[in-house]
């Protein structure tokens, strides 16, 4: 198909005017000012309503003597698409298998939540959650003590009184 | 009337017909046809007891399942591995094998590469029917490497066989009996002290037997596995290095039945962190004391190679390495040739005593105490020093004119070596107090990370692969001699190992018409003819 050109002639100065396009926009403005369906919330004195399927930033589950959950068996490194997850397992002094190191680098991390669903122990957790501004971009790689300390609620998607979902 | 027999039999294996020799097993027979026969009990390397039940086949006319690894090939016969009967049995088995097991995958080291993880993700059922409580061992220190997890074992006892018939030391033991038999060591005795012991954690089919070396390292599936040769010994057993993240997580025998068939010593085992050492030579280095300065390999070779010319007409002595590749060896005896010709050194710590695997004397942990002195001495080079791999490198480190050091740490040596030489060239994975004198330090790869081929004791030659990255600027040794004898403008540059090796036929047939696709895998034992010239 051959090109076509349409030429579009640009308006002489003063021959249009952009009145009447300004008070509509204006008129939207003022019926929004005095009648308020609108989606905008007060944040942060409102909080908005998270999704039950929302996976935010995680965090590690503890025993009662404070130990990670975590058995190190590697699942997590394996099954993240990001590759965000640094692992290196060890025996701990009761013979355990336990993670010396547990990186999560939250940049990295796409928030599928594979990482607890692949998880055998119900120890790592995508949170239900969104508020993580740091002031580094170092901050944003959780390492085991600060994915351990993290307090905010898990997702919707794990329900602790069925931890299996059977 | 016997010997009329034909001695070959014609059966049919799940509807195909295979014809095998008279006497082979059910088992190998559908291994001929690609069938594999889920089994435990059974190894190549052992007797069969057929305790595992799992290798259970139906065969037409008998009575009742047949265990395929005893049971021998008939003629006529119509065995169903895979049908009816046969995949029932099997599920039946796999369910039994469960009752105790206690199925902690995430935390066993044998997740990945476990068969019974592999036969009941295949066939078992999805879910046990047993109510009742598993009965719990824990775990139990065998002494040695080795690590017993009672809970997870099948009883197939290989580990027990393997000390009786392979090491011939009968450590290992089956107590109690029915649902409470476990294997058990004599009197706390455990495997201190033996030193093929650590192939039975290999041949465990299951996590029972777990190294301590490797409890806890590294996930099975994210290891990759490279074919190589075993370093510690001239028997030049065939390994596969295990490696991660650039480094050498632990090292497992390759069959070869010509050399190691399935086993491997304890100390080439654990002979590996050697690899993994830190502090390498990333750059070639010019310059003697203070003057020593980093240059990039174009600059560094030009250099050397004008400084060779400058030489050129003085006497020329080398001290290799029996640790370096047939193709390292046969580069630096190319080099000096070129150079007019002199005598090249090599010193070969050497072992007291042998350690014989008893049950099969052809595989011993031998004397010389590196892979390949026996390509050293092939390439006409010469060994000095004493047992423990010191000395003798007296006249070396005196030496007026060119000297050049490949491989060798020169670890003895003091801050003299060389000082007398016009050029003292060394090739080596790290700085060394003997290395001040060096005109250039070259940085070269160790085995682990090129391409090349080992001449073992009995002048077999075995290929091995590069399973890590070099450091920084290293390269092999050959690629730096061959292209510093190209750059004097005296020979073509091979550009792969094979071509390295292809070199060695035309230079001085040391290796015969040998080459690396003969060689392949399993290695090839250099011509009668050609070890001859070559001593």
């Amino acid at each position: 198909m051959a090109v076509q050109v349409k030429v579009v002639r640009r308006p002489e100065p003063g021959s249009t005017s952009y009145l009447r396009a300004a008070l509509k926009g204006m008129a939207l403005t003022f019926k929004h000012l005095v009648n308020p369906t609108s989606v905008t919330l007060k944040y942060p004195e409102e909080q908005p309503e998270l999704s039950p399927r929302w996976r935010g930033t995680h965090r590690m589950e503890v025993h009662a003597d404070g130990r990670p959950k975590c058995v190190a068996c590697g699942l997590c490194p394996t099954v993240c698409p990001a590759n965000c997850i640094r692992l290196v397992g060890g025996e701990d002094d009761q013979g355990n298998r336990y993670p010396i190191v547990y990186e999560i680098d939250e940049f990295r991390c796409i928030f599928c939540g594979m990482c607890q669903e692949v998880c055998p122990v119900e120890a790592i957790h995508v949170g239900r959650h969104f508020e993580n501004g740091e002031y580094t971009r170092e901050r944003f790689v959780y390492d085991l003590d600060r994915l351990m300390e993290q307090d905010h609620p898990t997702t919707l998607l794990w329900d602790p009184s069925d931890p299996r979902s059977e | 009337m016997s010997d009329a027999k034909p001695s070959t039999v014609t059966l049919t294996i799940d509807g195909r017909e295979v014809t095998v020799p008279r006497g082979t097993t059910l088992l190998k027979a559908a291994e001929a046809l690609g069938t594999r026969v889920p089994h435990y009990c059974y190894h190549d390397g052992l007797s069969s007891p057929a305790m595992c039940r799992l290798c259970l086949v139906e065969v037409e006319g008998a009575p009742k399942p047949m265990p395929s690894c005893v049971t021998a090939a008939q003629d006529g016969q119509v065995v169903l591995t895979d049908e009816g009967r046969a995949r029932e049995m099997r599920e039946g088995v796999l369910e039994f094998y469960l009752v105790n097991h206690p199925l902690d995958c995430p935390i066993c080291d044998q997740s990945g590469e476990c068969k019974l993880q592999d036969y009941v993700h295949a066939e078992g059922r999805a879910h046990g029917r047993s109510r009742e409580p598993k009965r719990v061992f824990g775990r139990d220190d065998f002494g040695g490497d080795v690590l017993f997890y009672g809970d997870r074992c099948v009883m197939c006892t290989r580990c027990v066989r393997f000390m009786n018939e392979v090491e011939r030391d009968p450590r290992l033991t089956v107590v109690e009996r029915g649902n409470r038999s476990v294997i058990d060591t004599f009197f706390d005795e455990g495997l201190d002290g033996t030193k093929w012991s650590g192939n039975i954690v290999d041949i465990c089919p299951v996590g029972a037997l777990v190294s301590k070396d490797f409890l806890f390292k590294q996930r099975a599936w994210d290891l990759d596995h490279t074919p190589s040769v075993c370093t510690g010994c001239s028997q030049g057993c065939n390994i596969a290095l295990h490696t991660r993240d650039n480094l050498v997580q632990r090292v497992k025998p390759r069959t070869n039945l010509d050399v190691n068939a399935f086993w491997m010593c304890d100390h080439g085992r654990h002979d590996y962190e050697w690899m993994n050492q830190g502090e390498r030579l990333e750059a070639p280095l010019a310059g003697r004391g203070s003057e020593r300065i980093a240059l990039g390999w174009q600059e560094a070779l030009t250099r050397l190679a004008a400084r060779l010319d400058e030489a050129d007409g003085t006497s020329v002595r080398a001290v290799a390495s029996p640790r370096s590749s047939n193709e390292d060896l046969a580069a630096l005896r190319a080099m000096v040739d070129a150079l007019g010709g002199g005598t090249i050194e090599f010193r070969l710590p050497m072992a007291a005593d042998e350690d014989v695997l008893e049950g099969m004397p052809t595989l011993a942990r031998r004397r010389e105490l590196a892979p390949n002195h026996r390509g050293a001495e092939l390439l006409g080079m010469k060994r000095v020093g004493d047992d423990s791999g010191a000395g003798g490198l007296d006249e070396a480190g005196a030496h007026e004119g060119i000297l050049i050091v490949l491989g060798d740490a020169l670890a003895d040596q003091d801050t003299d070596f060389g000082a007398a030489a016009d050029l003292f060239v060394m090739l080596g994975t790290h700085d060394a107090v003997a290395a001040a004198n060096a005109d250039f330090l070259l940085p070269i790869s160790m085995h682990a990370e090129q391409e090349g081929t080992f001449t073992n004791r009995d002048g077999r030659i075995q290929r091995f692969w590069p399973g890590l990255q070099p450091p920084g600027a290293a390269r092999p040794a050959w690629l730096i001699l061959r292209a510093l004898a190209s750059h004097r403008g005296e020979a073509t540059l091979p550009g792969t190992a094979a071509e390295a090796f292809a070199a060695v036929a035309e230079e001085s047939g040391a290796f015969g018409d040998l080459d690396y696709p003969t060689v392949g895998t399993r290695g090839a034992v250099v011509p009668e003819r050609a070890a001859l010239a070559g001593d």
